[in-house]
C-alpha cells in the first residue's frame, strides 16, 4: 500500500508545504491531478481549524498528515496533539440563508464533509484524529 | 496567486489566476476592494473572471461574501464568470452561486452589466 506521512507546527505558514506534500503524493501514485482537489480542501480545511482553533495556553500543537491509496480511493488522515475538538460537532451552516444574512464562518467544515464520502472523528491517546476517505472517479494511472 | 484588473468602460474586470487559499485570501481582498472603490470613481458593474482560478477554500469564499456585501452596499454591480469545474463545484456545494451571479462566460457576464 502506498502511504505518505509528515508533520508540522499548526502554524498557517506551514499550509503552502502540507498542500505541496499532498501533490508530490499524487504525482508519485500517477493520480490525475483533478481529482486531487477535494484533498487539498479537506487538508487546508482540516489543517486551518486547528490552527485557528487548536492552540491553548501559548502551546502550538503538532499536526501529523498521512495520506494512503486505499481500495479504489484516498484516505487523508490529519492528527494533532491540541485540546480535544471534534469539528464534526459544529452545525451546519444555513447554504441558503441571503447575502447579508450568510455567517462568515463555519463553511471548512461543511465542505470538508460535502467533499468527502466518509468522515470520522476520534480522540485517541491524546489527539484529535479525523480519518477522510473519497473514492476516486479514475484509478492512478501507473502500475509499478 | 496573482489578479490583473482591467477596464472595460465603467466596468471593471478582475482575473484572479492560481489558488485562492488561506495565504492568497487577504492580498485577493484587499484588491477587490480597492478594485470596488475604483481611482476616481467607483465603477457600475465588476465582473469576476475566474477562467484561470484553478481553487478556492473556505477562506477564499469568505472573500466572495464580503465583497459581494460591500459591492451591494456601493450599489455596484457583481458578477463572476468561466469558473473551472473544481471551482464551480465548492460555489454549489456552499450555497454560493445563488448568492452571487455566476455566467458561463465573460459576454454573458458583460451583456448583464448595467450601460
Amino acid at each position: 500500500m502506498t502511504e505518505r506521512h509528515t508533520a508540522v507546527p499548526s502554524d498557517a505558514a506551514h499550509l503552502p508545504a502540507l498542500t505541496e506534500f499532498l501533490r508530490n503524493f499524487w504525482s508519485e501514485t500517477g493520480l490525475p491531478t483533478v481529482e486531487a482537489v477535494p484533498f487539498e480542501l479537506a487538508l487546508e480545511e482540516v489543517f486551518m481549524n486547528v490552527v485557528m482553533h487548536g492552540s491553548q495556553g501559548g502551546r502550538v500543537p503538532r499536526v501529523e498528515v498521512s495520506v494512503a491509496l486505499v481500495e479504489g480511493g484516498v484516505t487523508l488522515i490529519v492528527e494533532d496533539d491540541g485540546p480535544p475538538f471534534d469539528p464534526l460537532s459544529l452545525l451546519a451552516p444555513n447554504v441558503t440563508a441571503s447575502l447579508e444574512e450568510r455567517p462568515i464562518g463555519g463553511l471548512g467544515v461543511f465542505l470538508v464533509r460535502q467533499m468527502m464520502d466518509s468522515v470520522r472523528y476520534q480522540r485517541r491517546d491524546a489527539r484529535n484524529q479525523l480519518q477522510m476517505t473519497k473514492q476516486l472517479a479514475v484509478g492512478p494511472s501507473t502500475s509499478k | 496567486m496573482n489578479t490583473q484588473f482591467e477596464s472595460l468602460g465603467k466596468v471593471t474586470l478582475a482575473m484572479p489566476a492560481g489558488r485562492l487559499d488561506y495565504g492568497a485570501a487577504a492580498a485577493f481582498q484587499s484588491q477587490l476592494e480597492k478594485a470596488l472603490a475604483g481611482a476616481a470613481q467607483a465603477p457600475v458593474g465588476m465582473i469576476i473572471d475566474c477562467a484561470a482560478l484553478d481553487y478556492v477554500s473556505s477562506a477564499g469564499l469568505r472573500v466572495f461574501l464580503l465583497v459581494a456585501r460591500g459591492a451591494k452596499r456601493a450599489g455596484v454591480a457583481l458578477a463572476l464568470c468561466s469558473l473551472k469545474p473544481a471551482v464551480r463545484e465548492v460555489f454549489e456545494v456552499s450555497g454560493f452561486s445563488q448568492l452571487i451571479a455566476v455566467y458561463a462566460d465573460r459576454a454573458a457576464a458583460l451583456a448583464q452589466m448595467p450601460a
